[in-house]
């Protein structure tokens, strides 16, 4: 009786803990040593924005003649891998670091970082229920001198009978509104070889 | 006794070949250049087994700043692989500003770089911000 007893509590711990499964822990972000996965994680994201950041800001490209800021519009970001990738991913970063680099402005008025808001609230121009001294005025808005567009796409080869490599490029693109002239331009690689049966979207 | 004495040749014609002049800018791979005591075939396992026994690796050898024509601290570290292997690592620099305080930006992050066997290798960081005026560097193995 005794005996039947104990194997059923070590039956019942063994099935208890089979089923916990692994544990749910936090990604430590600033020194983050977990595996490499075949999609894109946020690793690979913090890398190619370093590095874009980096090379824009070091090229000068948006160091205006005569000091001040230029007022840039984010244009289209294109995804075209095979994830569903949110571009802002990469983009408020690249963005961030613009404005605090004390180069640039961005502007939320057009483009793809446009916030519908800036124009409902023009709108309000003709209500009586607002204080039309306090609404925005015809004329206030500034328009972009420079742009930032790009895209992030994918390419898969099969590297051998198990293998499949996974190229992600990151490019992006800086250009002058007036004279359609780009100022800058860069890309970044970001290359995986993995099992084939990984699924990379 | 023969085998010693061939043995002796063998050190002495590739102690000549690496007192040659080189250019330390340029790079001659194993099988491209002359063998040396590291990539000849007879001598290559011991000198290999020596470096990993020692445990040679990479030695930054300069870390120089310089503020670009845009206002932004550059940063250039130059450094040397003393193994034979190749070097995968991972760095990552923090930007100070002139209270010593770090400067939040996204760009500090892990970065990605490699460096062959017995070659020099550098690389370039910009500091995104004009306030940084000094660094902290840190650096790891890629996982």
């Amino acid at each position: 009786m005794k005996t039947k007893i104990v194997n059923i509590i070590m039956l019942t711990a063994l099935v208890v803990a089979g089923c916990s499964g692994p544990e749910t822990t936090n990604i430590d972000i600033m020194n983050d040593e977990g595996k490499a996965v075949m999609a894109l994680d946020y690793r690979d994201f913090d890398q190619a924005a370093s590095k874009l950041i980096q090379s824009m800001i070091g090229s000068g490209a948006l160091k205006k003649e005569g000091g001040g800021r230029y007022v840039v519009a984010t244009g289209r970001i294109v995804n075209d891998t095979m994830q569903r990738i949110d571009t802002d991913q990469l983009m408020v970063k690249v963005e961030t670091e613009m404005l605090n680099s004390g180069q640039a402005v961005m502007t939320s008025a057009i483009g793809s970082g446009a916030d519908e808001l800036l124009h409902e609230t023009r709108e309000l121009r003709d209500s009586d229920e607002f204080d039309q001294e306090t609404t925005a005025q015809k004329k206030t808005l500034i328009a972009p001198e420079l742009t930032i567009s790009g895209k992030i796409f994918q390419r898969n080869i099969r590297y051998d009978r198990n293998r499949q490599q996974v190229e992600y490029y990151f490019q992006l693109k800086l250009s002058d509104v007036k004279s359609g002239l780009r100022f800058w331009q860069d890309e970044v690689l970001v290359g995986k070889r993995g099992s084939d049966k990984s699924v990379a979207w | 006794m023969k085998k010693l004495g061939f043995l002796l040749i063998t050190l002495t014609v590739l102690a000549c070949s690496c007192s040659n002049t080189k250019d330390s800018r340029i790079h001659m791979r194993e099988g491209v250049g002359s063998d040396t005591l590291g990539s000849n075939i007879v001598t290559r396992p011991v000198t290999h087994a020596f470096s990993a026994l020692i445990g040679e690796g990479l030695e930054v050898t300069e870390a120089v700043t310089r503020r670009n024509d845009a206002g932004m601290l550059e940063l250039y570290v130059t450094g040397f692989n003393k193994s034979y292997d190749t070097k995968r690592f991972r760095y990552k620099v923090q930007w100070l500003d002139a209270d010593g305080l770090p400067v939040d930006t996204k760009t500090s992050t892990w970065l990605p770089m490699s460096a062959t066997g017995k070659t020099t290798f550098s690389f370039k960081v910009v500091a995104p911000r004009t306030n940084a005026v000094d660094f902290r560097m840190d650096t790891r193995k890629w996982e």
